[in-house]
């Protein structure tokens, strides 16, 4: 893979220390975004995408979360060895970050325009009036009508849908050179899932930023993304870029996903699910952490973890940006 | 707000109404008043039936509720039995009682707010674990017991302060009753506001403003204690009504002559217009609390729409 200038994650390592063991919910991922570009993290809950994004941002609850190894270069510097206060600097101005749920991420009792407008006051030092205009320009910006108005009315009083819009328009509102998305849509109505998705990839586009975006639904993925991580236990078990990977996937966990994608002209038929369940993160099994769920696990899967494999085609040429965590990359690709 | 309020305002009546005609009738009709007047000796009859008319006690009960009624409303709450007006026994109490609740609320404000916010934000840790233990241990012990001990203590051991509080009951005079008074309340507080700090800490919207990259000293006053102080606000607002209605133990140990000693003193005396009317001054010091935490809780929570 060639390295990314504007975010490189190289072998991050995040593990939480509970009660009940050490649950290694990140071990050792690689990937990188650069500026314009957008990377799809896809995965299922525990796969350790949501996490690997915290721990980029500097928001992992610590304690539990510990960041144990690796690095993350933003624009060449290493956020890992930066100061609190300097890295504080970083978060808002320069790394921004949606989350899942509007309505729990606003604060409930101060209003909209206090909340896009804080962007300014902290990060800039503006007066609260001018900061208040520039919450309207913002609003204006993400498309929420009757900006002016509804600036002083608080979270609660805008359905779902603006609400996410206000949490886009507060990530954006100092230009940053990176949004991380952690599922932006997955609490909105299917309608509005899609008027927000494209939203987000015009201001992308717009702004030249790169972006992550962190989900479990391969509909929303295959729109915008350029290229997709897939992770699975905490590791990246196949890279792509997007629509090689919906072609043909190099990994059996990535076939799984695609399988279970219901389709309309499979109506009738039962849904295809992966069996099983995804590892306990204090103990991931030996090997390959998907041999228990995996259709072409030989022995080897038991006792070898797979590197990430650079794939090529069946020529042996080398197909770029393309990685298998899988001991059969090849025959689950090329058959 | 405004239709709001007066709405408020005449759900009251039927609880203001319903309180104060049990209070009546406890003392009216289940007690004798007229034999309390005469002590320990027995009533003459002739005398006894004299004053009963004098005091319209041979009416049915609901006429003498309407009859005292009536008189309130143009500020005449009768005569005690000693031959003071109960209006005056109100003016010398009440402020009185008014500074010890007010002084007991501050303490309440400052002390359990400060250790409540404290001991959030450093759960598990060492000041934790003691605000734990020391609320626990204020709260299971009675008020009349600390109460005795502190006075004992302060008062009469190491004399730092008044055992007993004088008739003009000054501000510092009132500072260790008010203590004394406060610290159940306190306990309650720090406890309520640890919780709740706790709690808002781990919320969603801590983690936003923490990626927004606001300042530690920001997220903290203006995200997480806004929230969290809601509830706490709105506990304090009702405890003013309980601690003036609740100083009767402390008024009694330290001698101030408040509301708490009156109606102290009109009970046992079985003083009928005295304990009346008090109790009834006392309700609708409790209905106007509660109505000023809600609107309180309005202000303070945007949520919160009155209708």
């Amino acid at each position: 893979m060639p390295v990314s200038q504007l975010l490189q994650v190289r072998d991050l390592q995040v593990e939480f220390r509970t009660r009940d063991g050490i649950a290694k919910a990140v071990n050792g991922v690689t990937y990188g975004v650069d500026a314009g570009e957008t990377l799809a993290v896809l995965g299922e809950s525990g796969s350790g995408k949501s996490v690997t994004a915290q721990a980029i941002m500097g928001i992992l609850d610590t304690p539990p979360g510990f960041v144990t190894g690796g690095e993350i270069l933003f624009q060449g510097q290493d956020l890992l060895k930066m100061g609190r206060e300097e890295r504080r600097k970083v978060r808002g101005r320069k790394l921004a970050m949606i989350f899942q749920d509007a309505l729990s991420s606003l604060n409930p009792v101060l209003s909209v325009g206090y909340q896009l407008g804080e962007m300014f006051v902290v990060h800039e030092g503006m007066s609260r009036k001018d900061a208040k205009a520039k919450a309207v320009e913002l609003m204006d910006r993400v498309r929420i009508p009757a900006a002016k108005e509804r600036v002083g009315d608080y979270p609660h009083q805008f359905s779902g849908g603006m609400r996410q819009r206000i949490m886009i328009a507060m990530a954006l509102a100092l230009d940053p050179e990176l949004i991380i998305a952690d599922e932006p849509t997955t609490a909105l109505d299917v309608t509005v899932q899609a008027q927000v998705m494209d939203l987000l990839a015009e201001l992308q586009r717009e702004s030249g930023m790169g972006l992550i975006l962190i989900t479990h639904d391969l509909g929303v993925v295959a729109d915008v993304a350029d290229k997709i991580a897939v992770m699975y236990a905490g590791r990246i078990v196949e890279t792509a870029p997007v629509n090689e990977l919906y072609k043909a996937p190099a990994h059996p966990y990535t076939r799984g996903l695609l399988d279970s994608i219901p389709r309309l002209d499979q109506k009738g038929q039962e849904l295809y699910a992966i069996k099983g369940l995804p590892p306990n993160l204090t103990r991931i099994p030996p090997g390959c952490p998907f041999n228990p769920r995996c259709p072409r696990a030989q022995s080897v899967c038991l006792t070898d973890l797979p590197p990430l494999y650079d794939v090529t085609d069946e020529s042996g040429a080398p197909l770029p940006g393309r990685g298998s965590a899988c001991h059969f990359w090849k025959e689950q690709l090329h058959g | 707000m405004g239709r709001y309020i007066i709405r408020r305002l005449l759900q009251m009546i039927p609880v203001f109404i319903g309180t104060t005609f049990l209070i009546f009738f406890m003392v009216y009709a289940l007690g004798d008043p007229v034999a309390a007047m005469f002590g320990d000796r027995a009533p003459d009859p002739a005398a006894a039936a004299q004053i009963r008319r004098d005091l319209n006690l041979d009416k049915p009960l609901w006429q003498q509720y309407l009859l005292y009624m009536g008189k309130i409303f143009t500020g005449d709450f009768g005569t005690s039995f000693n031959g003071r007006p109960v209006i005056e026994l109100m003016r010398e109490a009440w402020p009185i009682t008014l500074r010890l609740a007010l002084i007991a609320v501050f303490f309440e404000m400052v002390i359990g707010i400060t250790l409540g916010v404290i001991s959030g934000l450093r759960r598990g840790k060492a000041i934790d674990t003691a605000a734990l233990i020391g609320t626990l241990i204020v709260i299971s012990i009675p008020t009349f017991v600390t109460g005795y001990v502190l006075q004992y203590l302060f008062g009469v051991k190491w004399g730092i302060a008044k055992p007993t509080v004088s008739a003009d009951a000054t501000f510092s005079e009132l500072l260790l009753p008010a203590i004394v008074l406060a610290l159940v309340s306190l306990a309650y507080t720090t406890r309520l506001t640890r919780t709740s700090v706790g709690e808002n800490a781990r919320a969603d919207y801590i983690r936003t403003a923490v990626a927004k990259g606001l300042p530690r000293r920001r997220i903290t006053i203006r995200h997480l204690l806004r929230n969290s102080l809601i509830p706490v606000v709105t506990f304090l607002g009702i405890d003013i009504g309980n601690l003036m209605g609740g100083a009767i133990v402390t008024e009694r140990i330290f001698n101030i002559q408040g509301v708490g000693y009156q109606l102290w003193q009109g009970i046992l005396r079985q003083n009928a217009p005295t304990v009346v009317g008090f109790v009834t001054i006392l309700v609708i010091v409790y209905l106007l609390a509660n109505l000023l935490v809600d609107l309180l809780y309005a202000v303070l929570d945007p949520r919160i729409r009155l209708a």
